[in-house]
């Protein structure tokens, strides 16, 4: 692109602009030449290829020749038959195994049912047994499983970074040990990442009792403000509960509700409860958000308002007095915060007992307590709230920043770190790599040999939630124990027993450790648990708590020059996922760029600033500062700048190494979400790797996304399909397969785009492929804005292939590699593909991918096993696109085929369905009237997108529900 | 004036018309006969095993069931492999010192493995299942031919793509009702193909064009 974007003019176009009209990226909205000439342009490499010259052209054609004869190369395959000796009980190679265990996030257990073939585990699926998952999945949940095959996993372990052996660990620890027996411990530190692990916490508890004198400290860079709020508030740390599926109002203060972290299936799935289809209109969720970073929750909101953080305690002050709490606060509101905080409040005055004020995890304590107030006085607690006691261990002597003093204070000799990565992401204030040097034995446990063990004396690799026996509550409190898929891949030891080795020698094996912390479950019932992966009657007990103490007033912090806010990466969260490719290569869900992190900047500040998308800008604070591109973000309030956690790594692996910058340079104890500072602009620009321009689609003026008013909305009214078509119809035999998303479900949460990837083998291309877009995912989130670039509407729109019925790829391909099936699914085969891509420039909705390269064969071993053996890898030069799951389709078929009768409405499940906590993609038979499908298809709100090209897509829409009066 | 063309001109040309037209008729006809040849659909291959099993002796002439060593047949895609144990709960009692038998007790010493070669496989991309071919009435010997009368296990058959689609397209003259699936003696009747439309209904069997679109085989 050249030049940055005039946003003066743009905003100027865009508020001229007459009704809803969408756009997806600045650019588009824009309307650039550029854009335009990228639009047209199949694959926007293509564009490129062509603005270079003639030689370039030639050197580029005389590659592809040259590799088009090695890929004709094959070697034969090994024709060995290897059965078992003896073959274990009701083991069968290629059937699936399905076991219910738990994934870890954020020391929360988010409950899974794992896939194994032939004993390797392959996919996840989420629990429906249990009430924290009833079967969906977020997106890391999904994604958890590449984390298992990732080949930079830490794999022995290793002293001084040599490699080295657990029996000289095991001499080490049992000198130290007659050391700590002597003096109860003393010297002995332990750091620990946030665990919910029912036997962790039996475990500590017991060596705080056998060594009194040691210290568990704890270190969670995502830590938030809650626990200090209601510490603080209560007398005693409490969690909050939200039940959004009993409430009507919804204002939320900064709180991501419906965004990535552990509670984001619940809490979508409850919301969804009340959105859609089947509910009344009085009975739909009413959101409000105040916020500064646009978020997933801001998008689904009815009334969003786009603040600062600083502006946070006014306005909730302001929403308290409308209710009657409080005073007016001090210094003015503009109008606009005034007409948002009057009108929340009123919808809260009007669903007493059915509301819920949620203050962000990042709010100051302040906030927080008022949030705790108004709902007290609403009459919310134990209706849309309830307190429980913390899920997550506190540790009992402190956090990072204790044992920062502590070992200032030459208190530690013997630090002992349990999946911590303090030397990454500790405050920068701290000094916390010069302090971790000091201490005369340090010893890392973790699964990858990250930036604390290149800095400590010991590593020890840790085995994966699927490897291992463990237990782990959900946000809800519910408990399951967490049982290995797979024997450990490498010569990991679990936390367990490391943690019992540093009482005893005679460590019991992990699951008797396990089964110990479990005395109340017979062998029955622990079993059942295993089985259902949900421990019986371990749900959070709702505790009755009353505030005690008032906390200071709301007042704004004396702000610099612009606020900056840390936030962690919606896809990397705070670093631990970055050599995760699925994750890195997954556009954000608001902004679509991937492969690194971004400044996000306000319009108005870019305009300021002279900034575009991809300047590189420098954000000082407290005198310290990080580079990083610029990106545009519509709806990021003015003065506030966004830094993203979880970049910058430098022993992340081979995928998370030396990409984006690193937040936590800048980031202090002190202020860990917000801070004041400034922004300066650098010369030079970097192109980001973002997905969101390419796909757009070439129709102006079509409706691709709609919202229809919730009054106008009839109750059935099938769209009018029956135009004049050159071609036959096609003959509809059932079962007739066919696909309806409500987009008024749809949170944008991409937990669908990761689904398929896993279930699909959907490859993985790295930053500079995506940059000229050629990134493969089958199912693509796109992202749209409507109005203007300062308060802009924001909607998703889940986009798979649309299996039209009269298929223009199916007219292209000069081969029959794409063809129609009787059932109505438009096949992609491989094999018979030569290249051509004729299918993808005739593909109106750009679902079609193609293999520029091998992206598949090079793989490291260990990512081949994650592969799904049901789905072919596909080879260079092949074209692909989503298949609607044929894989499940034909084994769901020889199912009910073997039992002689139909497929059953239900019984075939597509993977992205499968994911979706707010169950907006549903997929069946639509020639059956009672299914779900065809009720949704015959719905007035059902559209097809680009119906006007009369493709007859089996894929449909439903247009999202508009609460407001003037659409 | 010199002659351009010599006498043998003519010749020379008739020749070089009748060799590029033999030649041309060779370059089609040949690849088509090698694509048909045993050396590539490796019919009647034989390939050496690691103990020389007789399917003609237990199958045929002890009559043990398929699925006594086939277990997964009908449930499964793959058939499955005997494990070692399954040879030992028969060789344990007899033939116990015999030499043939010795890589099996072997194996069930240490506990490695029995390697086999694999005499009829499909290629990667195709997904085949046994279940649903025996559910339907399909028996082993329709592909695996005679194993009751093979003393080494021999491929009977090409397992190209023609090969299963001769049958996808036209299934009923190879059917046999459910319970003679594995039964090696079942004498089809003398309209075979009665019976066969006849199972194609009892079975809901699907028409040709179900049975014979991309996505059947191919994913």
């Amino acid at each position: 692109m050249s030049g940055p974007l005039d946003i003066g003019a743009l905003r100027a176009k865009l508020e001229g602009r007459q009704g809803r009209a969408y756009w997806r990226s600045l650019e588009e909205a824009a309307a650039d030449g550029d854009f335009e000439e990228a639009l047209k342009a199949e694959f926007p490499s293509q564009f490129e290829y062509w603005q270079t010259n003639r030689r370039e052209l030639l050197r580029v054609m005389g590659a592809s020749l040259a590799l088009a004869g090695v890929a004709g190369c094959s070697s034969r395959r090994s024709d060995e038959a290897i059965p078992y000796v003896n073959r274990p009980e009701d083991m069968v190679e290629d059937r699936d195994g399905r076991y219910a265990t738990a994934i870890l996030f954020d020391g929360y257990a988010q409950p899974v049912v794992a896939t194994t073939h032939a004993g390797r585990p392959t996919k996840l699926e989420g629990n429906p047994d249990h009430p924290a998952s009833r079967g969906a999945t977020s997106l890391h949940n999904q994604a958890a499983i590449l984390d298992l095959y990732d080949p930079d996993r830490s794999q022995a372990p290793l002293l001084k970074g040599e490699a080295a052996s657990w029996s000289d660990l095991d001499a080490l620890m049992a000198r130290l040990r007659r050391q700590w027996t002597a003096s109860g411990g003393a010297g002995l530190a332990l750091l620990i990442g946030p665990t919910s692990s029912p036997t962790l916490v039996r475990q500590l508890g017991e060596l705080a009792k056998a060594l009194p004198n040691a210290r568990i400290y704890g270190f969670d860079p995502l830590e938030d403000f809650r626990r200090a709020a209601t510490s603080a508030l209560f007398r005693r740390p409490l969690d909050i509960l939200p039940d959004l599926s009993r409430a009507r109002v919804v204002v939320s203060l900064d709180d991501d509700l419906l965004g990535p972290g552990p509670a984001q299936v619940p809490n979508v799935r409850a919301w969804a409860s009340r959105r859609g289809e089947k509910v009344a209109a009085s009975e739909r969720i009413r959101l409000f958000m105040a916020e500064t970073t646009p978020t997933q929750t801001g998008a689904a909101a009815l009334r969003r308002l786009a603040i600062v953080p600083s502006r946070l305690p006014l306005i909730a002050a302001a929403v308290a007095f409308h209710l009657g709490a409080g005073d007016a606060p001090e210094g003015g509101l503009s109008p606009q915060e005034a007409g948002w905080a009057a009108d929340a409040a009123r919808a809260l005055a009007g669903a007493r007992g059915a509301s819920l004020v949620s203050a962000g995890a990042h709010a100051t304590p302040a906030v927080q307590a008022l949030a705790f107030r108004l709902n007290e006085a609403l009459g919310n607690v134990g209706n849309t709230i309830h307190y429980a006691e913390p899920i997550l261990f506190s540790a009992p002597t402190g956090s990072l920043v204790d044992l920062a003093r502590a070992i200032v204070a030459k208190q530690v000799g013997t630090l002992v770190t349990l999946d911590a990565n303090p030397l990454y992401a500790a405050p920068a204030d701290l000094g916390f790599a010069a302090l971790y040097r000091r201490i005369p034995l340090t010893i890392h446990a973790g699964t990858h040999a990250d930036e604390t063990a290149a800095a400590s004396h010991w590593h020890l690799p840790l085995p994966h939630s699927l490897e291992d026996w463990t237990d782990g509550r959900a946000v809800d409190g519910n408990a399951t124990i967490v049982q290995p898929l797979v024997e450990p891949l490498y010569d990991s030891r679990s936390i367990h027993s490391l943690v019992a080795s540093l009482t005893g020698d005679a460590f019991q094996p992990p699951r008797d450790i396990v089964r110990a912390t479990w005395p109340a479950l017979d062998d029955k019932a622990w079993h059942e648990a295993l089985r259902s992966g949900l421990v019986p009657n371990s749900a959070a007990a709702p505790v009755a708590a009353k505030p005690a103490a008032a906390l200071g007033g709301a007042t704004a912090p004396a702000g610099g020059e612009v606020e900056i806010l840390f936030r962690p990466d919606p896809t990397i969260r705070d670093g631990r996922y970055a050599n995760n490719a699925w994750l890195q290569e997954l556009g954000k869900p608001l902004f679509k760029t991937t492969w690194e992190n971004v400044v996000a900047i306000s319009p108005a500040f870019a305009e300021t600033l002279g900034a575009g998308n991809g300047d590189r800008l420098r954000v000082t604070s407290g005198g310290r500062s990080v580079e990083g591109p610029a990106w545009i973000l519509p709806g990021q309030p003015e003065k506030a700048v966004t830094l993203f956690l979880g970049y910058g790594r430098r022993n992340a692996g081979r995928v998370g190494d030396g990409i984006g910058y690193d937040a936590y340079a800048i980031r202090t104890a002190a202020a860990p979400w917000s801070a004041p500072g400034e922004i300066e602009k650098l010369p030079g620009r970097k192109p980001i790797a973002v997905t969101q321009q390419y796909q757009a689609i070439d129709a102006e003026g079509a409706d691709l996304v709609r919202t229809v008013a919730a009054a106008s909305v009839v109750a059935e009214k099938p769209e009018e399909t029956d135009r004049a078509s050159f071609y036959p119809a096609w003959e509809q035999e059932e079962p007739a397969w066919a696909m309806a998303i409500d987009l008024d479900l749809c949170t944008g949460c991409n937990a669908c785009a990761i689904a398929c990837q896993a279930e699909n083998n959907v490859p993985v291309v790295g930053q500079d492929q995506v940059r000229r877009g050629r990134h493969m995912h089958w199912l693509r989130v796109d992202l749209y804005h409507a109005g203007g670039l300062d308060h802009p509407d924001t909607m998703f729109q889940p986009v798979p292939c649309m299996h039209c019925e009269q298929a223009p790829c199916e007219m292209g391909c000069p081969v029959h590699a794409t063809v129609h099936s009787p059932d109505g699914l438009n096949e992609m085969i491989y094999n018979r593909c030569i290249g051509t891509r004729t299918c993808s420039s005739y593909c109106p909705y750009k679902v079609r991918r193609f293999n520029w390269f091998d992206y598949t064969s090079k793989a490291p071993a260990s990512i081949q096993a994650q592969r799904n053996p049901d789905v072919t890898v596909r080879g260079r030069g092949v074209m692909e696109k989503c298949t609607y799951c044929v894989q499940r389709i034909r084994g769901a078929a020889v199912d009910a085929d073997k039992e002689d009768r139909p497929i059953r409405e239900g019984e075939m499940v597509t993977a992205c369905q499968q994911a979706c906590p707010s169950e907006a993609i549903v997929f069946g038979n639509m020639k059956d009237p009672n299914s779900a499908v065809a009720r949704l298809r015959r719905s007035a709100r059902n559209y097809s997108m680009l119906g006007e090209l009369d493709t007859r897509p089996r894929t449909t829409y439903l247009a999202r529900l508009s609460d407001r009066t003037e659409g | 004036m010199a002659q351009i063309f010599s006498r043998t001109a003519d010749t020379w040309f008739r020749a070089a018309l009748v060799s590029i037209l033999l030649g041309a008729l060779v370059l089609i006809i040949g690849p088509e006969v090698i694509a048909r040849s045993q050396y590539v659909t490796q019919v009647a291959r034989t390939p050496h095993q690691p103990v020389p099993f007789s399917h003609k002796h237990h199958a045929g002439e002890l009559g043990i069931d398929c699925r006594y060593c086939h277990t997964s047949v009908e449930t499964s895609a793959n058939a499955g492999f005997p494990a070692t144990h399954v040879c030992m709960s028969c060789h344990s009692q007899i033939w116990t010192q015999a030499e043939m038998l010795a890589p099996v007790r072997a194996s069930l010493a240490e506990n490695k493995p029995l390697v086999w070669r694999r005499v009829t496989r499909i290629p990667d991309y195709v997904y085949f299942r046994h279940d649903i071919h025996i559910a339907k009435g399909v028996s082993c010997f329709e592909c695996h031919g005679r194993v009751d009368r093979m003393p080494l296990m021999v491929r009977a058959k090409a397992f190209e793509m023609h090969f299963c689609l001769d049958c996808h397209r036209d299934p009923a003259p190879r059917l046999r009702p459910r319970e003679s699936v594995f039964d090696p003696d079942w004498t089809p009747p003398a309209d075979r193909r009665a019976l066969g439309d006849q199972l194609m209904r009892r079975y809901h069997i699907h028409n040709a064009a179900d049975l014979t679109h991309c996505t059947v085989c191919h994913r």
